[in-house]
């Protein structure tokens, strides 16, 4: 038996086996502080000279590493450098030592802690919150003063980074090449770390909880980023099993990924189309990587999170027309303001509520906040004179919010054309489908807007009435749940009854044993994760649109969900047996009691 | 919030001056200020930054940033030395082009 098999969320898919390798940051804790004699003054400023001139040769290689899609990456670096050649800090530094004699290091601490007094005065947040950025120059300079190797670029052969949390300074700074996969005790699914190893294609795992109990610097560790596990010192079989899985899914990626480019169209020829879903302009990288024909929903939160001042028109606007020119002529689909809930943004303050998740959040905020709520709206129609865009609504319950939605729209089309601004006057709008009240009205809705969005994951805890991250009853979590498959089949149907385009977003979209149910409802685009397109599209290509509606018509039969579980089961054995062996662990809950 | 900046060039005691407005959507953030430091990194003249009584080295992307200075905030630069009008131009232009030329 391997010395410990611990668990976490895995955010981007693969294998790694290395050694672990934790990013200590707590260095600071025995900064020496020592006085030098007046004869040795000279030699400490020589000294802390030249540590400043190295971190700057090193921050200058790494910048030249960094690729042109992550730009934000590459302008923190810029300021980390602008910070490090500031004369400000170093001469600063330089009087301590000269004046009261103190080593570098020390007098380097004591130049931040003056910086940190003057940006403690300013009001203003985001100044503040550039201390962050000083301290990790200061770092940087200190280590190379205390001789030890900075943390992340000392980094020799095949590690695995493990770390309570990877910040993205952290993450920029580190020697991709040595890297085999992150794991980190904190940190979700949209974590920096998790997107920052998607778009490396490394796999990651976060909110490991036993990470640092369990795992020791040096030990050899096994990522299953598929599964989710972490396995500390493996047993020499457990080794060869996983040697031979790597290998396996290595082939298997590397053909997928090939082939990602070609339509995804059945073998009797019916297309769907393969969208991604994103949070980060940044993102959009790694869907053209992966051969996504578009965004098929940009989650807008991440702009007005962690901050305190509300991001203003023309921020979102530029932003909004990077997304859209660069995917043109492919499609964007914004999803305007999901916050409230579990996210909410810091000016309007927590709400407090005793049920968040049936509380003031989503299209009920915004309809709320129509100023906050327009101001995005501007943005988007703005941005939709750019490219090819489309919107939609999140947690619409009812026609009546569509209309109102849809009215403080037609306003801000107004205010534009009067402001002599362009804007796309045909800009399809949606709405999501993510209520059991929205679906069972599917059809009235139908009527009011332009497409339909299923959003599985809410749609799944709001019909069966389960939280899925509560372990007591998680495992009532089913996407394949016969409550789940009729109601996309009514919003299927009523869709296209209307003539109006159904796309589907949410896992299951990217689960490859439930998409042949999907295809058989006749369903036009899903959208996943970038990183899930090509295994998607190639189950999609080798599949009979035939078969997949023989498929939706036996498990739509079915009462309970082991049944369909074992159709489906029975279904991908038979036509794709290479993915079972690496998928399985989708399918491991559905093992519990339905 | 247009790009349009005044100048008024006046020659007091051993300085130059011109005064310019922030365009730039977030008044003077990390990004323009460390470019505003670069640039006047680049002149051999000492250029100052005056935003009503603070004074900043506007070769200090940390000093600039303590200015806080927000979009439509007028500021003035100072420069002394043997390329003081040429950097007051090249700086004054950054403020037009709102950091990004």
């Amino acid at each position: 038996m391997a010395d410990a098999i611990i668990t976490g969320i895995p955010v981007a898919t693969g294998i790694a086996i290395g050694k672990a390798y934790f990013v200590n940051r707590n260095h600071m804790a025995h900064l020496p502080r020592q006085t030098v004699a007046a004869a040795l003054v000279p030699d400490e400023i020589v000294r802390l000279h030249e540590a400043f001139a190295t971190v700057e040769s090193e921050l200058t290689v790494i910048r030249e590493q960094v690729p042109e899609e992550l730009k934000s990456h590459g302008s923190l670096i810029d300021t980390h450098l602008m910070m490090l050649k500031d004369p400000k800090l170093s001469k600063t530094a330089e009087g301590y030592i000269t004046s009261l004699g103190l080593n570098a290091a020390w007098a380097l601490e004591k130049a931040v802690a003056d910086q940190e007094a003057a940006f403690d005065a300013i009001h203003d947040q985001y100044i503040r919150e550039r201390m962050q950025d000083v301290r990790v120059v200061a770092d940087r300079v200190q280590t190379k003063l205390m001789g030890v190797e900075t943390d992340l670029t000392a980094i020799s052969g095949r590690a695995i980074i493990m770390a309570h949390d990877l910040t993205p300074a952290d993450t920029v700074e580190l020697q991709v090449d040595k890297i085999m996969a992150f794991a980190t005790v904190r940190g979700g699914k949209t974590s920096h770390t998790g997107i920052m190893a998607r778009s490396l294609a490394i796999p990651a795992l976060v909110g490991v909880d036993k990470l640092e109990d369990s795992v020791r610097d040096g030990d050899l560790v096994i990522i299953d980023g598929l599964a989710g596990k972490i396995i500390v010192n493996p047993t020499e079989s457990e080794l060869e099993d996983y040697n031979e899985r790597a290998a396996k899914f290595e082939t298997y990626s590397r053909k997928i990924k090939r082939q990602c480019h070609l339509p995804a169209e059945t073998f009797d020829g019916s297309r769907v189309q393969v969208l991604s879903n994103i949070e980060l302009v940044e993102e959009v990288a790694a869907v053209l990587d992966n051969g996504g024909e578009g965004v098929g929903l940009y989650r807008t939160e991440y702009a007005y999170l962690n901050r305190t001042e509300l991001p203003t028109e023309e921020e979102l606007t530029e932003k909004y027309i990077d997304l859209a020119s660069i995917m043109y002529p492919r499609k964007v689909v914004f999803r305007t303001l999901d916050l409230g809930s579990d996210k909410f943004i810091a000016s309007f303050g927590e709400l407090n509520e005793a049920n968040p998740a049936m509380g003031l959040r989503a299209i009920r905020f915004c309809l709320k906040n129509p100023q906050l709520f327009k101001t995005q709206l501007r943005a988007i129609l703005r941005a939709s004179a750019y490219g090819n865009v489309s919107m939609m609504f999140p947690m619409i319950s009812g026609v009546k919010e569509v209309r109102q939605a849809k009215a403080w729209l037609a306003q801000a089309k107004a205010e534009l054309r009067r402001e002599g601004l362009d804007y796309d006057p045909n800009m399809p709008v949606g709405t999501m489908i993510e209520l059991p009240a929205a679906v069972m009205i599917a059809d009235f809705l139908a009527h009011e807007v332009d497409f339909f969005s299923i959003g599985t994951n809410d749609l799944i805890q709001y019909s069966i009435g389960v939280d899925r991250t509560n372990r007591h009853v998680s495992y009532l979590y089913q996407p394949l749940h016969p409550a789940t498959l009729r109601a996309i089949k009514l919003v299927v149907d009523a869709a296209h009854q209307a003539g109006i385009e159904v796309s589907l977003c949410g896992e299951v979209a990217s689960d490859p044993f439930c998409v042949p149910i999907l295809l058989g409802m006749g369903i036009d685009s899903i959208s996943m994760t970038p990183q899930a397109i090509p295994g998607i599209k190639r189950i999609i290509r080798q599949i009979n649109m035939h078969d997949c509606r023989i498929l939706l018509k036996d498990v739509l039969e079915c009462r309970t969900v082991s049944r369909i579980n074992n159709l489906v089961m029975d279904n991908i054995f038979k036509h794709f047996p290479e993915e079972v062996s690496f998928f399985s662990s989708l399918l491991e809950n559905d093992e519990l009691p339905s | 919030m247009t790009d349009e900046s005044t100048t008024t060039d006046s020659a007091t005691g051993d300085f130059i001056s011109r005064q310019v407005i922030v365009a730039s959507e977030n008044g003077l953030h990390a990004r323009p200020a460390g470019r505003l430091a670069q640039e006047a990194q680049s002149f051999e003249s000492a250029i100052t930054l005056v935003h009503q009584d603070q004074e900043a080295d506007a070769k200090s992307i940390l000093d600039i940033l303590t200015l806080a200075a927000e979009p439509g905030h007028v500021l003035e630069l100072r420069a002394t030395g043997a390329d003081a009008e040429e950097a007051l131009t090249r700086l004054e232009q950054l403020f037009k082009n709102k950091f990004e030329g």
